[in-house]
């Protein structure tokens, strides 16, 4: 342990004394970032919004043969935009915090003003504090769904409207709250009206006969008027609208994914490189034999350069994430989480980093093999959609490293399980990477 | 107070050493010499525990193993930290209570004085040599084991060096250096051991090395060397 130590601080003395590397260590991350975050953030990405419905009456609108509620509205607009379910609170502060893209509102007595067509139903989208190509891009989204949607009503409404047309005109079996019941309809109203018309003009009564006139004209009227069904097509035209506001506040815009993926570039890069080198300037220096002859064994050599990588992850992460908060829209927050992911990313990649670099007989090539193996590597841990790419980078620790630094910024509330799993894989290839390091340096001792 | 015997190194399946049996002694100086890939980095490094031989065993005729100090041909410092700063950091990690002090009394011995603050990879080779040797004996060794300490230095830097270690001799350290000079072998050493091919040829003195070549009772440095060629030359040639 104090030998670790001891190693410790002559890296970090070494590190500080070279202005170069210190510069390179600040500079180039957020090089990477800012690179990084405005490549990944494009408006083909699925945006995050927030739903928040308020409309808790259960009630279901007929369209056609089936009926819809919220639930099944909010499961046609996943289809358009990936949907978080939230309070309207919880909404407002991840919206702010920049967790999701947006946030729709289905007001209280949405189900209600859609069955009764009296008042036109709205849904409300705020895009707050989001860049302007994102905001354009989830409004086009939701625009898309609610055109859908409304044209999957109109047909539904069109098809109830015309139903009720034939049967006030043809009359028939209907049901009324409950209640079937025979209508009459219009035509079959005529021939009553007509034949009572001619049994009073056969009776000598052609004075109570003609006053029956207004009557059959009306009929006729209506008949022609409902035959061309305009009012409830007009009405059914656009059953919703959707109100689109932009809050006045917001700074430079930043996606959270695009600054996760940053963050996961940078300091992948930067643990890896780091790790690498300071593992081969040892050997490099010619000191790696000297300190095998029991001044400190191999796994407390590997353990010192993954607490170093590990201290340099931190530094920089914290010093990304200050950045971001100070200067972006982008709401940080979760630092006693962030701590813990960024010590545990830098303790993985500290130890990717070792393995690599000792593997390799100087610090050039070193450095070489490690850039080598960290890019496609990154890279795969950047595609968390694509099945084999996910698996290849699970096995490494970009994958996890990527997945946490997704859900502190991303996800609008954190499960405790999950992210304690997450941390907990990081882990765990700390260990084995930091295993398989030591195995190497052993060998490295002797040589 | 060193007594190995049989030792043997094989580096996937090539020879490195085979069979070598060797005793050093407490204040005794003993030369390893013998040309390029001879085998005396490996047998130092055997001793120096930085290899483990693959047969073969090492004793101590004390109940406690000595500490050995090892100076490897290339210096093994940090170039870019200072002499001072390299002790302190092998005093520390060889356990010293106070590292501080150590560094400063090694900066002494070692006439670092004026480079101390330096960083390493901007001094001469002699004084890294020194500053090499002096990391040497931050752990307080009794036993010295030197790969070639010579080889790269210029004669006076070389004078100035066997200075230091002929008073380390005196205060009672045993010292093994390897070297490729016979006539190094023969001033400095009181004993030499010659390795080629991996082989102990012979260990003796440079006195009995010529009596066994029949070149003379005397040994000066001409004779030492023609006995010395006659000595390797066949076990080269069968190489």
């Amino acid at each position: 342990m104090k030998a670790a130590a001891l190693v410790l601080g002559k890296d970090l003395r070494l590190l500080v004394r070279t202005p170069a590397v210190l510069l390179i260590l600040v500079v180039f991350p957020l090089l990477v970032a800012a690179l990084v975050a405005l490549a990944l953030q494009s408006d083909e990405r699925r945006p995050d919004v927030a739903v928040v419905n308020l409309d808790t009456s259960g009630r279901t609108v007929a369209v056609g043969e089936s009926r819809l509620s919220i639930d099944d509205y909010i499961a046609r607009l996943s289809e358009d935009v990936d949907v978080r379910r939230l309070d309207a609170e919880s909404a407002a502060s991840a919206l702010d915090a920049g967790r999701v893209s947006a946030v729709l509102t289905i007001p209280a007595g949405f189900i209600s003003d859609l069955q009764a067509g009296v008042r036109q139903p709205a849904l409300l989208l705020d895009t707050s504090r989001r860049s302007p190509i994102e905001a354009d891009a989830i409004v086009r989204n939701l625009e898309a769904a609610v055109y859908r949607l409304n044209q999957r009503l109109a047909i539904g409404y069109v098809d109830q409207v015309l139903r009720l047309v034939d049967l006030v005109v043809e009359g028939g079996r209907a049901g009324f709250f409950g209640r079937t019941g025979d209508a009459l309809g219009l035509r079959r109203s005529r021939a009553l009206v007509t034949g009572v018309q001619e049994r009073l003009r056969a009776g000598g009564q052609p004075g109570a006969a003609g006053e029956l006139e207004p009557l059959i004209n009306f009929i006729d009227e209506t008949q022609r008027n409902l035959d061309l069904a305009k009012p409830a097509a007009n009405a059914i035209r656009a059953p919703i609208e959707l109100r689109v506001s932009e809050s006045a506040q917001g700074r430079e815009p930043l996606s959270a994914f695009g600054f996760a993926g940053a963050l996961l570039v940078s300091l992948g890069l930067a643990g890896v490189l780091l790790a690498a080198a300071a593992i081969s300037s040892e050997r490099e220096d010619q000191v790696l034999v000297r300190l095998g002859r029991g001044l400190i064994s191999a796994w407390a050599l590997v353990a010192e350069k993954m607490v170093f990588t590990a201290l340099a992850c931190l530094v920089i992460g914290l010093t990304l994430l200050g950045v971001v908060a100070a200067f972006t829209s982008l709401a940080v927050g979760r630092w006693p989480l962030w701590l813990a992911t960024l010590v545990l990313a830098g303790l993985a990649f500290g130890a990717f980093g070792v393995l690599a670099g000792a593997l390799a007989r100087e610090t050039r090539t070193a450095l070489l093999v490690a850039l080598m193996l960290a890019l496609p590597l990154l890279a795969l841990g950047l595609l968390p959609d694509a099945t084999v790419a996910s698996a290849v980078s699970q096995v490494v620790p970009f994958g996890p490293a990527f997945d946490a630094f997704q859900t502190l910024l991303v996800e609008p509330s954190i499960s405790g399980g999950d992210m304690a799993r997450t941390l907990a894989h990081l882990a765990l290839l700390a260990a084995v990477f930091g295993g398989g390091a030591a195995l190497v340096v052993r060998r490295r001792f002797a040589a | 107070m060193l007594v190995a015997r049989g030792l043997g190194r094989r580096y996937r399946g090539v020879v490195a050493l085979e069979d070598v049996d060797a005793q050093l002694y407490a204040g005794e100086s003993v030369a390893l010499i013998g040309p390029n890939g001879a085998g005396k980095t490996t047998l130092l490094a055997i001793l120096a525990g930085v290899t483990r031989a693959t047969t073969g065993s090492i004793a101590w005729a004390d109940e406690a193993a000595p500490r050995i100090g090892w100076v490897p041909q290339r210096p093994a410092l940090y170039q870019r930290l200072t002499p001072r700063e390299n002790l302190r950091l092998f005093a520390g990690l060889e356990g010293a209570a106070d590292a501080d002090a150590l560094a400063e009394e090694l900066i002494g011995r070692a006439d670092l004085g004026e480079f101390a603050d330096r960083p390493a990879g901007k001094l001469s080779t002699g004084t890294v040599q020194r500053l090499n040797l002096a990391i040497a004996l931050a752990g307080r060794p009794s036993v010295l084991l030197l790969d070639e300490p010579t080889a790269t230095l210029s004669p006076d830097q070389r004078h100035r060096l066997w200075e230091w270690l002929g008073a380390l001799r005196e205060e009672g350290m045993a010292l093994l250096f390897a070297t490729q000079s016979v006539d190094e072998a023969m001033r400095r050493g009181d004993r030499m051991l010659v390795l080629t091919a991996g082989r102990l040829l012979f260990s003796g003195t440079s006195e009995e090395m010529v009596r066994a070549h029949g070149i003379g009772p005397g040994a000066d440095a001409e004779a030492a060397e023609m006995a010395f060629m006659r000595l390797v030359a066949p076990a080269e040639g069968a190489a």
